[in-house]
């Protein structure tokens, strides 16, 4: 008894503080989570919507799609269906991540309906070395994804960076980040074309 | 009575001054170096991390000094970590839901107030023995002392490592700008050089 009377001595302002705090977090993170969610989808809407001009709408795919990450890991990707006004599927998007220069590239990166050719791509998250990795967001780079083969990229030191073919030019002085972002996207797209394929989603129109 | 007054108020500006320049938290006492050298690439970022230490600084110098007289000894350290995640988790939700841009910019930083030895610093050696009005004028002074000496930092850096400050283009077109700046080793080499200027200053102060 003497041990509980002396344990409750020492600690009650703890025990209190951490519950006043705890509904003070609570209450605070009540109130603006409906905002940051809606900042989190705004984020999206206006980065795929840049590259799918006519989506209107995103509606994700039900469960996710599993995928195998570059370093071997299952990860679960939230693939959006990309609607347009009228009804019709425009496209697809998803997040792509992997390891890039310095630090984690997350990448979102957009296909049209029949994932055979990319919207683009749109870096968010990265932290590259300024000046040189930090060029994956520039549009020059970024401008050669749009309209290239959804499959078989492959990266090359130099060549035309303005044809739009499979091959993606790398940026110079960067070629580390530029085949992360090449492999990265490569490596999603194959695991989550083949996997929308077998559930029977691509080139269905009726799946709304 | 007047005499007492003047006293107090004199021991308020002290305070005040002290968190500005005689015990500036980052050129005096050097704390806070891992935010000082990570977020000062630009100054927005800067501004935005000095006021949210602020606001962190202040609500838990108050708590801090409030239940300063209940705590006890072993548990102090305990009790003030806890006050100050609290702050810093409702600044970060703050963040995130009004300022969506530069709470991904700020990234890990702004949890990492939690331990930043400022705020531990102010709530040992301040709030947990002054009454509220010193606390909150310590929090304000230091907490504004620390902001000033990170926008002046940022400010050179973002200036010459892309010519603008406050995105506002100030270097005329033929500059160049110095990547490096906005690279931890312009961040390692302004405050390097800042440091030597002040230790220069107050060396002829004394």
């Amino acid at each position: 008894m003497l041990k509980i009377k002396h344990f409750i001595e020492q600690s009650w302002l703890l025990i209190t503080a951490s519950f006043f705090f705890g509904l003070l977090i609570a209450v605070t993170s009540a109130a603006l989570s409906p905002r940051i969610e809606q900042n989190k989808i705004n984020k999206r809407n206006r980065l795929v919507g840049a590259l799918l001009p006519e989506a209107k709408d995103f509606v994700p795919v039900e469960g996710g799609i599993e995928i195998e990450s570059i370093q071997g890991k299952k990860e679960t990707v939230e693939v959006f269906r990309a609607v347009s006004a009228a009804g019709e599927c425009v496209g697809w998007s998803f997040n792509a991540i992997g390891p890039g220069f310095a630090d984690k590239i997350e990448v979102v990166v957009a296909v049209d309906k029949n994932f055979e050719k990319f919207a683009g791509f749109d870096v968010l998250a990265s932290n590259e070395t300024p000046g040189f990795g930090n060029q994956i967001k520039f549009d020059y780079f970024r401008d050669q994804f749009k309209g290239a083969p959804a499959e078989g990229l492959t990266l090359a030191t130099s060549g035309d960076n303005t044809k739009i073919d499979s091959e993606i030019i790398a940026i110079s002085g960067a070629t580390i980040s530029s085949e992360a972002v090449v492999d990265i996207i490569s490596n999603a797209i194959n695991q989550i074309k083949k996997q929308t394929q077998q559930k029977g989603l691509i080139g269905d129109d009726r799946q709304k | 009575m007047t005499g007492k007054s003047e006293a107090k108020t004199t021991a308020y500006r002290q305070t005040l001054l002290a968190g500005l320049w005689r015990e500036n938290p980052v050129l005096r006492l050097l704390l806070g170096m891992c935010p000082t050298l990570a977020v000062t690439a630009a100054v927005k970022p800067a501004f935005t991390m000095g006021c949210c230490v602020i606001f962190v600084l202040v609500c838990s110098n108050i708590i801090v000094s409030l239940m300063r007289d209940l705590l006890k000894p072993h548990l102090r350290i305990l009790m003030f970590t806890l006050t100050i995640a609290t702050f810093v988790t409702i600044a970060d939700l703050f963040l995130k839901a009004f300022v969506p841009a530069m709470s991904e910019t700020l990234g890990p930083y702004v949890p990492l107030i939690i331990v930043n030895c400022i705020i531990i610093c102010r709530a040992e050696a301040c709030a947990s023995k002054n009454r509220i009005v010193i606390s909150i004028i310590d929090a304000v002074g230091m907490g504004i002392g620390f902001t000033v000496t990170l926008c002046i930092l940022a400010g050179i850096r973002e200036l010459l490592s892309t010519g603008k400050i406050f995105e506002m283009q100030l270097m005329p077109e033929a500059f160049v700008p110095w990547a490096a700046m906005s690279m931890p080793v312009g961040a390692f080499i302004t405050l390097g050089l800042m440091l030597g200027l002040v230790n220069k200053v107050t060396n002829k102060e004394a």
